[in-house]
């Protein structure tokens, strides 16, 4: 007995053991059809009685097995079949002969035997036989149950025949000793007449006829022959006969308890006589066994209708608990004896079975540990494996998964153990596989993904690396990279930096034959083999996806902005709500990407591995639009830092991208990492709209790039930034080059300029153009060329600072070259005076020639193309620096009254600050040369200005905040209009610069009370003609009609007015004679009086003078004293002096 | 003296794994891995028996050739186990108890670190109860 049957169990006690078997050349194929017919047919209802009969076939068995038949019974082979081929009647003889031999094997254990004959035809097969039986073919063989159970019924006879035999062989006066095999050396030589050798020979038959009842189904009789067996032997110290005793006691006992069987496998077992096949079902549902193996619904429910055997049951079987405790008893009894350690190695397996029936896995891990102790002889390396491996079973039964896993892994070692000449490592494999349940391992990443790894890592590592080298060995490198792969995924963290090296070492081996891919693999066996995408190498910390650079973002028409606006939710910020906004937000990004541009996705990662890592073909997984992605390549440092990565790819279609992860390739395996599944990665969305492809516009311009940067407040991103060199009041062109780069045609543009705030006063317009010379160019197609003409124009102000050139003395020469006339010089007193006051209060006192700056940006929107239709646009901006260098200063500003009240004359101090010689001209007057820092004043005569458009209403100045405001529009409005008339025009002869030059910084409301046209006109006409420059020609001793007519410009009704006419002559000395009364006399009154004068209204008055001499007379119009138009300002009573020459009387 | 300790977390997953032939360190881990059915086995089992009771001992989990493996479980599911040489004599349950008792303690306090998070891997400077002796001589407190 050397041979162990791990599948056996208690219920096998019951069975009678029939072997099957082939003779001649038989098909493995044909020969298991007819085996598997045969193996339906277990159990037989024996006809007379209610009881039924178990068997058990194998088609192979040891014959030494069969030598413990007296010691159990159902070790013993009863009955043989024999299956054969035979085509001709010529074979046949030599066919039965080998039947024969094949008898004889079994011979002295067979109760009886049969062969089965397939392909045997004509008068052979005739002949009626009882032990053979003819079969045409494999196919043609209906009868072959029938035949099985009229041969199992012949058993039956048989065994029925030797229980009665041996039970009622009681008082026969020589019972034969039964013994197994190794006793029987021992008792050669015993006295067989003493009571001890008698009592033994009766316990051992007593425990033999117990078997056959057991067989016979005769389960209380068996019980009631155990018992007594287990007496007898007990008391002659028969210690193996009493195991097995109490062993079938065990197995009895558990045949009643547990109708359901216990060896799991053995297929549904009819109860005895009572039960339902439905039930028989339920009882192979795991789970189902609890409600079985509850002893008190067994003895109490009356299951079992016949009362005979519940009284024998009380009385005879075993409680549970009594088996287990008895089939301890049986064990240590079993393990007294070196031979008998296959029995008691199936015992133990018995018993666990039972005890997993029971739900005591305790006990029954100690009936395992200790099987795992019994010692056989030298076992094959295959009984190993098929120890090992039923050892994993059991501990799985019993619910001990990582036992199970243990001896299982065991098992696979044992398969491709060195000393085994074939290594099996497919089966090695297959068990490995079977082993990862109980290391809690799965091989799909995923499962490593929610969080830290959770394992015993050392031993899970141990099993990767066995699966790799398995696999290996079996000729898969597909399933060794995979495995790989896993390895270094999941336990990447448990890896030291050594095994780090080895493993990539390794991995790279594999895959430069096999590259890993993405495919999941399915083995053989149906296990599929999720792909397993590097994670973690590198590791991914942060995801964003770049906007387009500024120039190239797409930006939505304003007018269209308004349906953008989500409608939502009536409010625009509600808590409830804000949770979900924030969601939404962070998936979609509210940017646009563009069709046919680059875009971009940046990474942060960082390589965990102590070596430089090279990431080959990292490229972006999108989903929603068609992309192409742009691979990258690239290296990281061993344990780099977070290290940035920027992913490029083109989206072809429009619609909503989502960037759904990334692929690379890392030691030959390709990866497809999806972000969902990345732990800890942060991302700010990954869905992005593509909107239809715009043109590119790409701007290069006359003038030099500059370094200098605008300042970041100004806002949109500048993309090229150009420099120029101004003098103050000078206009250059900046002719700017519009390309279009892109591939669709560019249909729309348009330019505005924004001045960045500066402290620098501008006026008049800094940057102007002309659109429509460019646009007519348009659509620009791919590639071509537009340009634009900016006009640059630098106008600060031309005043100067306080301090500077205040020597230059009023009255200098300069004022010489007027005509006319002393008097007015008080009036411009008051101006030199205030004027100090005014010029710019920002500009920083100290270097006059002191370079300002002024920045502006040139803003393009272009459109074009399938966007232009979806209503996007792009902008452009151009940054312009310009320094400003000064041209001329105006230290001061003077005016001095003209002949004609309706002109006057400015005085302009006109200072040249540069290093070059420089001449300035103002409307058509001759041209002043200046020479470096010179300062020179200069006299315009202007005609006086009406401002009429510009209500005067200087009450309201207190009452609104922009009253200033609007005051200063006025007064630049007003200085505008001077600065152009003026028209000042500088030159630098050696630079061949020129510009303009505006006074408008420094007029003040004095010198603009002057200049402007005061809404009361007076005019004093002589003769009927206007009299305001020329003197008036009239003869001697003529009345000359002198009218004085007022027009009242302003917006009330002024007057009455008197006024008084007085002439005086002047002697060109600063003596004025007005002692005229023998020269001139009026003729009327000398007084003119003019009624109220309604708005816009005229009036007029009318008197003579009478010239009595020749000479040079002037006239002064004064108002009288008690004029009630005091309120009323001074300037507007500025009547013109009249000049009357009074010619000799003609004759 | 005990060859090799282990902290088990509630998951079944290893906090702290030691053992004092090195070498042979794979052995172990094996060993105390296969013994958590049985530590499950027998913590299923006293759930339904001995709620009240809470004896954290569960005493000897099973005997290889060379060691014996001892179980302890405290109330919050975490297990520690002990692997002894079965050859030393001297060590008796109430020894075991003792260390088992020691370990608790030192878990204890790697639990009241502010630092360390509850599942991570224990750090420790020091072999400690593997070096502590019968009598737990040496008391040794697991640090983060």
């Amino acid at each position: 007995m050397s041979v162990p049957d791990y599948m056996q169990c208690a219920e096998d006690h019951q069975t009678l053991l029939v072997v099957v078997q082939p003779v001649g050349i038989v098909s493995e194929e044909n020969f298991f059809r007819i085996y598997k017919r045969i193996c339906s047919v277990s159990q037989i209802s024996v006809r007379d009685s209610q009881r039924a009969l178990y068997i058990r076939y194998r088609h192979h068995y040891p014959p030494e097995n069969n030598e413990w038949g007296d010691f159990q019974t159902h070790r013993k082979v009863v009955g043989l079949i024999t299956i054969t081929d035979c085509f001709s009647a010529k074979d046949w003889p030599q066919t039965f002969e080998k039947f024969h031999v094949q008898k004889e094997r079994y011979g002295s254990t067979l109760y009886d035997s049969r062969l089965l004959v397939f392909g045997l035809q004509g008068e052979i097969a005739e002949q009626p036989r009882t032990d053979v039986a003819f079969y045409p073919s494999y196919e043609d063989c209906a009868t072959v149950e029938k035949r099985i159970e009229d041969f199992i019924e012949s058993l039956f006879i048989v065994l029925e025949s030797k229980r009665l035999d041996r039970a009622t062989d009681k008082s026969g006066d020589k019972i034969p000793l039964l013994c197994v095999p190794f006793e029987k050396k021992d008792f050669v030589g015993l006295d067989t007449d003493s009571r001890h050798y008698k009592k033994r020979c009766q316990g051992r038959m007593r425990k033999h006829v117990g078997d056959l009842c057991l067989q016979a189904g005769m389960l209380q009789d068996s019980l009631v022959h155990y018992h007594m067996a287990v007496e007898l032997l007990r008391s002659v110290n028969d210690f193996l006969w009493l195991g097995a005793a109490l062993e079938g006691l065990c197995s009895a006992s558990v045949i009643y308890h547990y109708p359901g069987g216990t060896g799991g496998k053995s297929g549904a077992r009819r109860s005895q006589g009572s039960s339902l096949p439905a039930e028989a079902a339920n009882r192979h549902r795991p789970g189902a066994q609890e409600v079985l193996i509850d002893p008190g619904a067994l003895s109490t429910s009356g299951i079992n209708p016949d009362t005979s055997t519940e009284i024998g049951r009380a009385k005879n079987c075993l409680s549970p608990e009594d088996v287990i405790e008895k089939y301890k008893e049986s064990i240590s009894c079993y393990g007294k004896y070196k031979n008998a350690g296959v029995i008691e190695l199936e015992a133990c397996v018995k018993a666990v079975r039972v005890l997993a029936v029971q739900k005591r896995s305790m006990e029954a891990s100690e009936f395992l540990q200790n099987a795992v102790y019994i010692n056989l002889r030298q076992l094959s390396e295959e009984e190993k494996i098929q120890r090992y491996s039923i050892l994993s079973e059991l501990y799985e039964l019993i619910g001990f998964h990582r036992k199970s896993a243990f001896f299982k892994r065991v098992a696979a070692m044992q398969c491709v153990a060195p000393s085994v000449s074939e290594p099996g490592w497919r089966a090695c494999y297959k068990l490995l596989l079977e082993t990862l349940p109980g290391y809690s391992l799965s091989l799909d990443p995923q499962d490593f993904n929610k969080g830290t790894h959770r394992g015993w890592a050392a031993v899970q590592m141990r099993l990767l690396h066995e699966l790799v080298y398995a696999s290996r060995r079996m000729g898969n490198p597909a399933l060794s990279v995979r495995h790989l792969s896993f390895l270094l995924q999941t336990m990447l963290d448990f890896l030291s930096d050594q095994e780090k090296k080895d493993v990539t070492q390794s991995l790279e081996n594999y895959t430069s034959k096999c590259p890993g891919t993405m495919e999941p693999i399915t083995l053989p066996d149906g296990l599929t083999l999720p792909p397993v995408p590097f994670t973690k190498l590198p590791i991914v910390r942060c995801v964003k996806l770049l906007n387009l650079p500024a120039s190239l973002r797409p930006q939505k028409m304003k007018s269209l902005l308004g349906q953008s606006v989500s409608a939502k939710s009536p409010f625009i910020y509600s808590p409830i709500t804000a949770h979900n906004r924030g969601e939404e937000r962070s998936k979609k990004i509210d940017f646009q990407w563009v069709q046919g541009d680059v875009c971009e996705v940046q990474l942060m990662v960082y390589n965990p591995m102590p070596f430089e890592l090279r990431v080959e073909n990292m490229g972006l997984l999108t989903s929603g639009v068609e992309f192409e992605s742009l691979p990258a390549a690239l290296s990281l440092p061993a344990e780099s830092g977070l290290y940035p990565v920027t992913l490029v790819g083109v989206p072809q279609t429009t619609g909503t991208i989502s960037v759904n992860g990334y692929h690379t390739t890392v030691f030959g395996v390709f990866s497809d990492c999806l972000l969902d599944s990345l732990p800890g990665v942060k991302t700010a969305g990954s869905s992005v709209e593509v909107v239809p492809a715009l043109p590119r516009l790409q701007i290069s311009t006359s003038l030099p790039r500059s370094a200098h940067s605008l300042q970041p407040s100004s806002g949109d991103e500048i993309s090229t930034n150009v420099s120029v060199q101004l003098y103050n009041g000078e206009t250059q062109h900046l002719v700017v080059k519009l390309e279009n780069i892109g591939t669709e045609p560019l249909e729309k543009l348009e330019v505005t300029s924004k001045i960045l705030t500066t402290k620098e006063k501008l006026y008049g317009a800094f940057l102007s153009w002309r659109l429509e010379e460019t646009l007519a160019q348009f659509p620009l197609q791919p590639g071509k060329v537009a340009t634009l003409t900016v006009s640059v124009k630098a106008k600060l102000d031309f005043s100067c600072q306080e301090n500077l050139l205040q020597d230059l003395s009023d009255d200098g020469i300069s004022v010489g070259g007027f005509p006319l006339c002393s008097p007015s010089r008080q009036v411009v007193r008051p101006r030199a005076e205030s004027k100090p006051v005014h010029p710019a209060e920002g500009s920083r006192p100290g270097d006059p020639g002191q370079v300002k700056t002024l920045e502006a940006v040139l803003s393009f929107k272009y459109s074009g193309g399938p966007g232009h239709v979806e209503g996007y646009y792009r902008g452009l901006s151009l940054g312009l620096h310009a320094e400003v260098e000064p041209s001329v200063f105006f230290t001061r500003v003077s005016t001095l009254p003209a002949t004609s009240t309706r002109q006057c004359h400015l005085l302009l101090d006109v200072f040249n600050p540069t290093e070059h010689e420089l001449t300035v001209s103002a409307r058509s007057n001759e041209e002043l040369i200046l020479h470096a820092g010179e300062c020179q004043r200069m006299a315009i005569r202007v005609d006086k200005f009406n401002f009429e458009n510009f209500p005067e209403c200087p009450e309201e100045k207190g009452q609104f905040a922009s009253a200033k405001q609007v005051e200063e529009e006025r007064q630049e409005a007003r200085g505008l209009e001077i600065s152009n008339k003026l028209d000042i025009h500088w030159t630098i002869p050696s630079l061949k610069r020129t510009g303009e030059a505006s006074v408008e910084g420094l007029l003040n409301q004095l010198v603009l009370g002057h200049l402007q046209l005061a809404p009361l006109l007076w005019d004093v006409l002589v003769d009927g003609q206007p009299c305001d420059r020329e003197a008036a020609a009239c003869r001697v001793g003529d009345p000359v009609r002198l009218e004085v007519r007022l027009t009242n410009r302003s917006l009330r009704s002024v007057g009455p007015f008197a006024l008084s006419v007085v002439p005086f002559q002047d002697h060109q000395n600063g003596v004025h004679n007005y002692d005229l009364r023998h020269a001139v006399s009026f003729v009327g009154s000398g007084t003119f009086y003019l009624d109220k004068v309604p708005p816009s209204g005229q009036s007029a008055c009318l008197g003579a003078l009478l010239f009595l001499h020749t000479g040079d007379f002037f006239l002064r119009v004064r108002f009288q004293e008690d004029s009630p138009s005091k309120e009323l300002p001074p300037s507007w009573f500025c009547l013109p002096s009249v000049h009357v020459r009074a010619l000799e009387a003609q004759a | 003296m005990a060859v090799c300790v282990a902290v088990i977390a509630k998951e079944n997953y290893p906090l702290y794994i030691r053992s004092v032939p090195t070498e042979s360190e794979l052995q172990f881990h094996y060993m105390v891995h296969t013994s958590l059915d049985v530590v499950d086995e027998k913590v299923s089992a006293m759930g339904k028996a001995l709620v009240d009771q809470r004896e954290l001992y569960l005493g000897l989990l099973y005997p290889t050739e060379d060691y014996k493996v001892y179980g302890y479980v405290t109330n919050s599911k975490v297990k520690f186990v002990m692997v002894v040489d079965s050859s030393n004599a001297a060590l008796r349950d109430n020894e075991i108890r003792s260390m088992f008792r020691k370990l608790h303690n030192s878990y204890t306090d790697v639990m009241c670190n502010p630092f360390y998070t509850p599942g991570d891997r224990i750090q420790s400077r020091c072999a400690c109860a593997c070096r502590g002796g019968p009598a737990g001589r040496g008391s040794c407190s697991e640090s983060k």
